[in-house]
């Protein structure tokens, strides 16, 4: 594995470790996390389309998620 | 299951986990109009209750991927892309840029209480010019004869240009000047459509979740299948969540190399017409007179994902994902521009030609990225802002960087306003080059008539791999945009977004990217509607618990009653009228609202028919066409797909609104007529181009506007007439590309998207019932209010009735038989740019008919259950007489099939 893979595993372990040991945040706490705005992806199907136009016209294909699809290769 | 009395009166079902009530009540939030008796009193619920109850929504899974994402929903979004011309030094493309038109359609069903199915369909039909090649602008490669004329159709100007380089291998310009300067080589391509299916099936613990999927992509070139597993694991009372996702992609290319191309571009090491090579990823075969590049690829691809509650305002993600894929990685349709200088040349010019090499890549690719998210909630704002971060990189020496960040902001009133930038960067591939020069003389092969029919390149002196394809090159892209979001009556939301978007060498991170030759400007834009469905079931269930409610809650909740009670006895009149009728029910209440979706296929093939008589090619040759000896082909097949939107209102009982979106593909494809006159070689070259391929066509079709009127309304008969305009949205000015530098012109009549033209849609419906039979009958009309299109040319008037009966077999299904009759006239007018008529299809005359069809459908409609106002029906029509004006194709048949949502 090259480093820059490694270095963002460590980062992104210590980073949700140190987190999740000190938060702790009660269901009745969760309103504002619950909020449309503060999903994820707020434009889920927005998303699909722009990641099908992005990804036939820049060199990464996908993005972290495991998916799988057509080629639109224009 | 348990009920919970809150002090203001308000009920929490709690079932399984899950806090039922929490969706009915977001809605109440919204004012909407369900509950609009209620709404001044929900109005003073406590925020903090909303809050819980909001919460509540989240339960089991902590953070699924979308909160918007509702438990049972329907989307629908129609996209367009298009691209901006690009920079040719100064000679005009007179192509169009690449433009895709986009659909997509998803929906996600409980089957179970924790089971979802989901299934999303998605069509992009792409057209337009793109770049194929690179070379010096000293090549002539984008088709400048020096006048700055038009560049010429696809034929790329690739091939034995005669170049020169000094010594250092500078190009040298016709002047001797040495010239860097690059340029593209464009290529435009006839329409083409992918079209994409695939599924989820997920089960739901408390604590994890599973999904399987699968789909299929289709294209003509492009063959794609993927299945897909992951699972999703809530830690640490639901604040932690890991995903862990693997899907495998087997795809394969069957790529019809443009008989434009193919003399000017050549394999390396063994000429062109050598073409088969065993050690290859790829095989070149020829086949009824077109080559085929075929080959074969594997994707893998895992990711890992973790999503971490940071406190109560604030979420973050970090994932990691790898790919790999093996296989042929290649574009068929780009090629390499290489310049072969002879050795041994004194002087300081060296001279040289050109030839276009199909690009070579690496059989395999290995992708790691990794990305964080960060969403942080504004407190004083009600906002939030995503900051979204990813890296990749691969050992094709590709390291990218995508930042995103979005400011989601409610505007109240169910409005949200979402500005986004992006900013994207990429190092070039390892193997990328604009182009190729070699100091050597290739070995030519000869044919039987000694011609030469290839050149042979000592692959030694040539990179192992190497492409020119601008997407591996080094650059940047900066983009900004911004979504509207509307949230309308209970779970319907739309959507509205365009995007910019600027790609430029200069913009790569670090410097270094490719010159501003490549650089090109783009937008999309989108618009989404999304219904949640689960909205109105959770009314339903709140609902049917009311008998656990006491007397004083029962009564102030009438409204929902009423609601409830009006759902199962919507499309009483004329719902259940067969799938291919369309206005064939009003909404009965006002303000009451109707989402469906329409599909109908078309399909044509068989002999051509003179009248309602079958005619043999010669009495083709001899009649079909106008008078005109140039009678050489004919259609083989033809097939129309057609999407349409159904959204209805109903501002008052007797008035219904309709607004009816479409999209139309369409594929044909043509043979040649026997004993068709010897054709001259231009005509060949024309021929070959319809036979040879198959045409598509696809996109935005016309738009319809309706109103509808109660006319009459008494015990089980209802009559109802429709006004309406359809408005000229569908092009009609769609063109093949060019072949062999003829400019083909206009694709055939039934190939546009539209009819071009202003048309006045009225009819006037009947239906009615007793007991388990009804029945209806339909007088319709469809009369062009313009003399002729933007194109020169007008489609005849339509004239149909139709007549139907239908049984119920169940309470919930029914079937129908229906009788139909259409009128149409021909075509007037005609084209009025370039058009090369080669067959019956091509003359007005031979368009329009007499047809009678019967039909058989089914209809579900369900008044129960989670998926209460839910209709679904298929009818498939079947030919029984045809009586064409002129000569022309019968038909197979027509399916159609509607889906349609009552609220």
């Amino acid at each position: 594995m090259k480093i820059p893979q490694a270095l963002w595993l460590v980062v992104s372990l210590v980073l949700v470790l140190s987190v999740s040991g000190c938060s702790s945040v009660a269901p009745w706490q969760r309103g504002v996390l619950a909020k449309s705005q503060m999903a994820l992806d707020i434009y889920p199907v927005q998303s699909t389309f722009k990641s099908h136009i992005y990804n036939s016209r820049e060199a990464v294909t996908g993005n972290s998620s495991a998916g799988g699809g057509g080629c639109g290769c224009n | 299951m348990a009920v919970i009395k809150s002090s203001n009166k308000m009920q929490i079902v709690v079932n399984k986990g899950r806090l039922l009530i929490g969706t009915a009540y977001t809605h109440l939030f919204g004012g909407q109009l369900i509950f609009a008796s209620k709404s001044k009193r929900m109005a003073a619920v406590s925020s903090s209750l909303q809050a819980l109850t909001a919460a509540a929504l989240t339960l089991p899974g902590l953070m699924p991927l979308s909160a918007n994402a509702a438990e049972e929903e329907a989307s629908f979004l129609y996209g367009y892309y298009e691209e901006g011309s690009r920079n040719l030094s100064g000679v005009k493309s007179r192509f169009n840029p690449i433009a895709v038109n986009s659909l997509l359609g998803s929906s996600t069903i409980k089957l179970a209480d924790r089971i979802k199915f989901a299934f999303n369909y998605a069509q992009d039909t792409w057209s337009g010019a793109t770049p194929i090649a690179t070379a010096p602008l000293a090549f002539g490669g984008n088709g400048d004869n020096g006048q700055g004329h038009l560049v010429g159709g696809a034929t790329p100007y690739l091939v034995n240009n005669n170049v020169s380089f000094d010594r250092q291998l500078n190009p040298l310009s016709n002047s001797g000047a040495k010239n860097n300067q690059l340029v593209h080589t464009i290529s435009s391509a006839s329409p083409e459509t992918r079209n994409q299916g695939d599924f989820k099936l997920g089960y739901e613990w408390d604590e994890a979740a599973l999904d399987v999927g699968g789909g299929i992509s289709e294209e003509n070139d492009y063959h794609s299948q993927f299945g897909n597993m992951a699972g999703r694991w809530d830690l640490n009372h639901k604040l932690t969540q890991i995903n862990l996702s693997q899907s495998y992609t087997n795809s394969n290319t069957t790529a019809t190399l443009d008989h434009d191309a193919t003399p000017y571009i050549w394999e390396t090491s063994t000429g062109f017409n050598a073409f088969n090579r065993s050690n290859h990823d790829y095989q070149l075969t020829k086949s009824g007179g077109n080559t085929f590049l075929t080959g074969d690829r594997q994707d893998w691809r895992t990711a890992l994902g973790l999503t971490q509650v940071v406190n109560e305002s604030a979420l973050v993600e970090a994932g990691f994902g790898f790919s790999r894929g093996t296989g042929y990685m290649a574009n068929p349709y780009k090629a390499v521009e290489l310049a072969y200088i002879a050795p041994g040349q004194t002087g300081n010019v060296l001279t040289g030609q050109t030839v276009g090499l199909l690009e070579e890549r690496p059989s395999e690719r290995n992708q790691w990225i990794e990305n964080l998210r960060y969403v942080q909630h504004i407190k004083g704002l009600d906002a939030a802002v995503h900051f979204d971060y990813s890296f990749s990189h691969d050992d094709w020496g590709v390291n990218a960087h995508t930042f995103q960040s979005d400011w989601v902001q409610p505007i109240g009133s169910g409005w949200a306003i979402t500005p986004k930038i992006r900013y994207y960067s990429q190092s070039a591939a390892n193997f990328y080059t604009p182009y190729l020069v070699t100091i050597q003389s290739p070995t030519f092969i000869y044919g039987a008539n000694g011609q030469i029919i290839g050149k042979q390149f000592d692959a030694s002196k040539l990179p192992t791999y190497y492409s020119s394809d601008p997407r591996l090159s080094g650059y940047g892209a900066l983009s900004g945009g911004i979504t509207l979001s509307k949230q309308l009556v209970a779970g319907i939301r739309l959507e509205a977004s365009a995007e910019y978007y600027t790609h430029a060498g200069s913009l790569k991170l670090g410097g270094g990217g490719e010159g501003a030759y490549a650089d090109y400007n783009s937008y999309l834009v989108n618009g989404v509607l999304n219904v949640d469905l689960s909205s109105f079931s959770t009314a339903v269930r709140r609902h049917n618990s009311m008998s656990m409610m006491s007397s004083d809650d029962v009564e102030e909740d009438h409204s929902a009653h009423s609601m409830s009670a009006n759902h199962s006895n919507h499309g009483n009149h004329g719902a259940h009228a067969p799938a291919g009728v369309m206005f064939s029910h009003m909404l009965e209440k006002p303000n009451d609202f109707m989402v469906g979706v329409r599909y109908m296929r078309d399909t044509q093939s068989g002999n051509i028919l003179q009248g309602s008589t079958n005619v043999s090619d010669l009495t083709l040759v001899n009649n079909a066409c106008g008078g005109n000896s140039k009678c050489y082909d004919t259609v083989r097949s033809m097939n129309m797909n057609m999407i349409m939107l159904d959204l209805m209102y109903a501002p008052t009982d007797w008035l219904t609104l309709m607004l009816m979106p479409q999209f139309v593909d369409m594929n044909m494809s043509s043979r040649a007529l026997t004993g068709a006159p010897t054709p001259t070689f231009n005509d060949q070259m024309l021929i070959d181009h319809h036979t040879l391929h198959e045409h598509t066509t696809g996109g935005v079709g016309d738009t319809g506007m309706y109103a509808m009127f109660k006319l009459f309304e008494e015990s089980g008969h209802h009559i109802h007439a429709t006004l309406g305009m359809s408005a000229p949205t569908g092009s009609v000015d769609i063109k093949f590309r060019d072949t062999h530098g003829i400019d083909v012109g206009f694709q055939h009549y039934g190939m546009q998207l539209g009819s071009g033209t202003w048309d006045f849609k009225p009819s006037l419906t009947y239906s009615g019932n007793m007991n388990r039979y009804s029945w209806g009958a339909q007088l319709s009309g469809t009369k062009r209010l313009q003399n002729s299109n933007a194109s020169g040319y007008a489609l005849g008037d339509i004239f149909q009735s139709t007549a139907w009966g239908s049984y119920g077999l169940l309470e919930w299904l029914s079937t129908s038989i229906r009788g139909v009759y259409t009128v149409q006239g021909a075509i007037s007018g005609a084209f009025n740019g370039t058009y090369n008529p080669l067959g019956p299809i091509d003359y007005t005359s031979n368009y329009g008919g007499r047809y009678w069809d019967v039909g058989f459908g089914v209809n579900a409609f369900v008044s129960t259950g989670t998926l209460q106002g839910n209709n679904l029906s298929f009818e498939w029509l079947q030919p029984v007489h045809t009586d064409v004006n002129g000569f022309q194709l019968p038909r197979s048949g027509a399916l159609a099939a509607t889906w349609s949502y009552v609220f």
